[in-house]
């Protein structure tokens, strides 16, 4: 029984029209899932027939028979309340900071005008989508609760008035791998006991395929190809639903090809890390506990871990760029200063490339001024038109026209600021590059091609790698080594193939099952 | 909230006591002692003056007998009103600058809340833009500008209320100084009310009510108005400072015998106690305010809860 | 934006230029002219209570206000950014101890210190700017501190920190230039605060003194003269309204284009 179906479905924002021509319908206990790049136009697609964006949608748009299509905004809040759920992909900002958990939850489960639920109601309902302690929780306010805890809150509060249609958009991009599977599978679990007819947006398309029946992709606005989940992700048609399939590494690819290892590059020993607590606490949150790690010339060690399992405090550690309470770092062979002492010499030796692309780059220096900072300490015997020549061959490296030497950030796409930050990072010559989570704030497809990009550098320039991802399948794609970190203490490292293929540690074996 | 209040007591506490001591000190710096009269009186009569109010003791001493005074009340005399000690000034005065600043407080509320609610609920149309013009303007407009012409509208042109005078603190005498007092703050609280919901309405948390088809008005009023009021709330403390000063502009041009009209007489007259006295006290108000103020921020955004 | 910073500029040039142009200085009395209203020959705004031009008085008012205004509100900017930038940069102890001291200084009734300052050591100009400058320079320091602490946070320092930049460099090469949208936005929404300041200090008699006049003299007398001649006090307060309109619209713009 078909319980939402959209034919010919357009968006208008204004004069433009971004969303054209698509159709797709789901019926009770079914799974769609829309997937696409940024820009594609999922969110717009799926949220704008219900009023919840800037566009007008056109075409016909049906839910449980009845035509939405052309109705106000104010005429859409029926339908919302009573037979739509919406799960949305920020969990930690979607709920009302000022409210208990319990009465938003009984806020949504009278939205469609049920009675008031009792206490045990809404206790269920909450361990329902698996939410520890329950009872507390009611009491609680939103910001005690973990990201992936809220967004289960979230869920329950999607489905608490007992919808006949649920909307997740993106509603794991913002969780860590662990924590995705498990939302997954949650929705799955309630699709089917409640009967939901659930579309499901994302940009994973094997992640999605999994869980859905059938898929519709979409490339700027546009439906380039749909049908069943398994046919789509066994053989892909349009070329855009190949480069999504190909751009998210899984376990099951075959093993890429690495470069050679050389002599140890840096070996560190009994890093220790806290910090102090926040407000009145008593005592020091541990964050990295007596960790050791080695990484050789030539060779790309992933740091893998939950959020907060302290990788990226365990990288800045080592690499001098974050506070260190104890421990003794060398390298190639000499012990490397504390923070406060480390020369020009030693940084020019490791240089880091962050996650947020654009944060990562002054807003207000050009790109040249950019990538010539380091030349400007770190090599300044370089003169001005050999440090300028330096500047444009290192962005012709990282595959960037020399056209954009004058532009500042802010004109810049994500995936250009990216290659910047490398080309800044290796103009100096390191031995050893830091990533940390390099790819993750950037669209699954320009994240693919940077991680190629990386690929190529590290055997054309046999560059050392210090990788920091929580995605276990991103880190076999360029790394010889794992080190799975969990709770500040590395609990297993080895050869990325012996990690993933006989995982030991419980972390480990977590890790690996999400990227399946 | 008990961590947060303990905080604030324990800056409270100091920045009093700098008060004190800076008042004390400064009084014992300035230029001219509290008895040069216009004929310079005998070293003899001089020295019995000093010991009788204890200006020969060292200051350490002065000051810990300063201390003692003032915590039993007692600000010293009043050097111009030669009847009357500080305390009793006070004691005449206050009540009326307190009704003054409270009544204008609370309207000031009123006219603030309701006006940036209106605004924001219809963004970006005539009734907004309207609104925070005339927020923008009340603010500019200090209040001894405002005072003087709503005394030439009210109360010469139209004779609707009176001119001035306190006339034992019936309604229409309170009017015009109330609502002068009150004008410039309900313009601040206005545009803060407005900005602090717009910032709020773009919240996600508002997009989670919105797709749960709430009513606009139960989004706006349940969802969005508290974290809209932080902005207000932390703007209590300096509100409640600038009515104290506004108070004594308003209390001079409407010829009201509160406790600012008697702090610029003191101050003209160089009557030091009084002076002295007066910053005081309003130091002491100023921190118990900001001390409920961050009490009630505590209340709208539970995170500050700790 | 622009039409308050026309009426800024206006007011400004008018008031620097305009006086030596007119027939009546400031100060010099017209015996035949008392309490006239506008228009009167020789006097475009009429005259005050004792017969002098309102229009040179407002205009030499005018450049009175703004030029103490100006200076007071460099004094704040000089001391706000160096004390928020500091405390923001330097974190930890050294920031808690300043921002205490910020804290502690705010819920201080700076007006009533600086009149108790007034009534100790007289009157002078000097007291004035820095009286006032010292008032207001407690929310640059707040806001600058919370932007250096805001730009800290970002990847781009730390990146700059791994290039091998020593603290003088990030600080003055990132952090400062990044500042200034945010300094110059707040600067001018302290000019008017320390407009109304010294206005404020003037009616009450313990500002200005003569023979300089200042716009808050002018609506004092204005205030005193105002059953028999309105316009003694609506034309000076008047224009001490646009001033302070003006400048606020400006700097409200300006702050919000550099919140985003």
């Amino acid at each position: 029984m078909t319980v939402y179906a959209v034919e010919d479905l357009s968006v208008t924002i204004g004069e433009a029209r971004l969303v054209e021509g698509v159709s797709f319908a789901i019926g009770a206990g079914e799974c769609v899932a829309l997937v696409g790049g940024s820009g594609s136009g999922k969110s717009l697609t799926c949220l704008t027939p219900f009023g919840l964006t800037a566009g007008q949608a056109g075409g016909s748009i049906r839910l449980d028979g009845r035509d939405l299509g052309g109705l106000p905004e104010a005429a859409l809040r029926g339908p919302r309340a009573r037979d739509v759920g919406f799960v949305f992909q920020q969990p930690l900002t979607a709920l009302t900071p000022h409210l208990t958990i319990g009465r938003q939850l009984a806020e949504a489960w009278t939205q469609s005008g049920a009675p008031k639920p009792g206490r045990e109601a809404l206790v269920a309902a909450l361990a329902r989508v698996g939410l520890d302690d329950p009872a507390e929780r009611l009491a609680q306010f939103p910001h005690r609760l973990s990201g992936g805890q809220r967004q289960r809150v979230l869920i329950a509060m999607a489905i608490a008035h007992r919808p006949k249609l649920l909307i997740a958009d993106e509603p794991t991009s913002a969780l860590d791998a662990i924590l995705r599977h498990e939302i997954l599978a949650l929705l799955d679990r309630l699709r089917r006991d409640e009967g939901l007819a659930l579309l499901l947006v994302s940009h994973d398309l094997p992640a999605v395929a999994r869980h859905a029946d059938r898929v519709v992709v979409l490339e700027n606005g546009r439906m380039v190809e749909s049908g069943p989940a398994g046919r789509l992700l066994a053989a892909p048609e349009s070329p855009y639903a190949r480069a999504l399939v190909a751009a998210t590494p899984r376990l099951a690819d075959p093993a890429p090809p690495l470069s050679p290892v050389g002599a140890p590059l840096i070996e560190a020993r009994g890093i220790t890390v806290s910090f102090a607590r926040a407000g009145w606490r008593r005592g020091r949150l541990v964050a990295v506990d007596d960790a050791a790690l080695d990484v050789r010339e030539g060779e790309a060690l992933a740091l893998v871990g939950g959020s907060g399992s302290g990788k990226s405090t365990l990288a800045r550690a080592i690499t001098r760029l974050g506070p260190a309470d104890r421990g003794e770092v060398r390298l190639r062979g000499q012990p490397l200063p504390p923070r406060g002492r480390m020369t020009r010499a030693h940084r020019r030796l490791i240089q880091p490339v962050f996650q947020d692309p654009v944060a990562s780059l002054d807003p207000r220096w050009t790109v040249a001024e950019i990538v010539a900072e380091p030349l400007r300490h770190l090599r300044p015997e370089l003169r001005g038109d050999e440090a300028r020549a330096l500047v444009e061959a290192t962005l012709a490296e990282v595959g960037l026209d020399a056209g954009l030497i004058a532009r500042r950030p802010a004109a810049l796409s994500g995936g250009q600021a990216q290659r910047v930050a490398i080309a800044r990072a290796l103009i100096a010559e390191p031995a050893l590059l830091l990533l940390d989570e390099a790819t993750s704030a950037l669209d699954v497809l320009v994240g693919a091609r940077i991680l190629d990009l990386l690929g190529e550098l590290q055997s054309s320039r046999g560059l050392a790698i210090l990788m920091i991802t929580h995605d276990i399948a991103i880190a076999r794609r360029l790394c010889h080594r794992i080190a799975v970190m969990e709770a500040g203490r590395i609990v297993e490292s080895g050869a990325t193939a012996q990690v993933i293929d006989a995982p030991m540690a419980d972390a480990t074996r977590a890790l690996v099952a999400a990227s399946d | 909230m008990i961590p947060l209040l303990l905080r604030r007591l324990f800056t409270a506490i100091p920045t009093l006591f700098a008060v004190i001591l800076l008042s004390f000190l400064l009084m014992k710096v300035a230029p001219g002692g509290p008895f040069d009269g216009e004929r310079p009186l005998d070293p003899a009569t001089q020295a019995a003056l000093a010991r009788a109010y204890g200006l020969d003791l060292p200051l350490h001493e002065q000051f810990g007998r300063y201390l003692a005074r003032l915590a039993q009340g007692d600000f010293g005399p009043s050097l111009v009103y030669r009847d009357f000690t500080v305390t009793d000034l006070v004691a005449q005065g206050l009540p009326i600058s307190l009704t003054l600043g409270a009544l204008a407080l609370i309207l000031a509320l009123i006219l603030g809340v309701s006006a940036g609610l209106v605004a924001a609920s219809r963004p970006g149309r005539t009734v907004d833009e309207a609104l925070m013009l005339a927020a923008t303007l009340l603010t500019a407009l200090p209040s001894f500008v405002t005072g003087p012409i709503l005394v030439l509208v009210f109360g010469l042109a139209l004779g609707w209320l009176p001119v001035s005078g306190w006339g034992d603190g019936d309604p229409p005498h309170l009017v015009l100084p109330v609502i002068a007092l009150a004008l410039p703050v309900a313009g601040a609280i206005a545009k803060l009310t407005r900005a602090g919901l717009a910032t709020a309405l773009g919240q996600d948390h508002i997009r989670s009510a919105r797709a749960r088809g709430l009513s606009p008005t139960r989004v706006l009023l349940r969802h969005a108005l508290r974290p809209a009021l932080v902005p207000v709330a932390s703007y209590l403390g300096p509100a409640a400072a600038g009515l104290l000063t506004g108070a004594v502009v308003i209390e001079t041009v409407f010829a009201l015998p509160g406790l600012g009209r008697y702090f610029v007489q003191g101050a003209l007259n160089r009557d030091y106690p009084l002076v002295l006295g007066v910053v005081t006290l309003y130091a002491g108000l100023i921190v118990l305010f900001n001390l409920v103020a961050d009490l009630i921020y505590g209340w709208l955004d539970p995170r500050m809860r700790g | 934006m622009k039409p308050a910073l026309l009426i800024l500029a206006a007011i400004v040039l008018a008031a620097l230029f305009v006086p030596p142009l007119l027939p009546w200085s400031h100060d010099a009395i017209d015996w035949d002219a008392i309490r006239a209203a506008p228009l009167v020959p020789g006097h475009p705004l009429g005259t005050d209570g004792v017969g002098r031009d309102l229009l040179a008085r407002s205009l030499v008012g005018a450049r009175v206000t703004l030029a103490v205004a100006a200076a007071a509100a460099l004094v704040a900017l000089a001391i706000g950014v160096l004390w928020g930038a500091v405390a923001g940069w330097c974190g930890g102890r050294i920031d808690e101890a300043m921002m205490r001291v910020v804290d502690a200084l705010y819920a201080l009734p700076f007006m009533f210190v600086v009149i108790l300052l007034m009534v100790l050591f007289g009157r002078s100009i000097l007291l004035v700017f820095l009286g006032i400058g010292a008032v207001e320079w407690l929310t640059m320091a707040r806001v600058v501190r919370a932007e250096v602490m805001r730009l800290k946070q970002r990847p781009f320092v730390l990146a700059a920190e791994a290039a091998g930049a020593g603290p003088a460099r990030i600080v003055g090469a990132h952090i400062l230039p990044n500042l200034a949208g945010v300094a110059i936005a707040y600067l001018l929404l302290t000019v008017p605060q320390v407009v109304m300041v010294e206005s404020f200090l003037s009616f009450l008699g313990l500002g200005v003194q003569e023979p300089l006049t200042s716009l808050g003299i002018l609506v004092k007398e204005g205030a005193d003269e105002m059953d028999l001649a309105p316009h003694t006090l609506l034309l000076p307060g008047g224009l001490l309204v646009a001033i302070l309109v003006s400048l606020t619209i400006a700097g409200e713009r300006l702050r919000d284009r550099f919140a985003a």
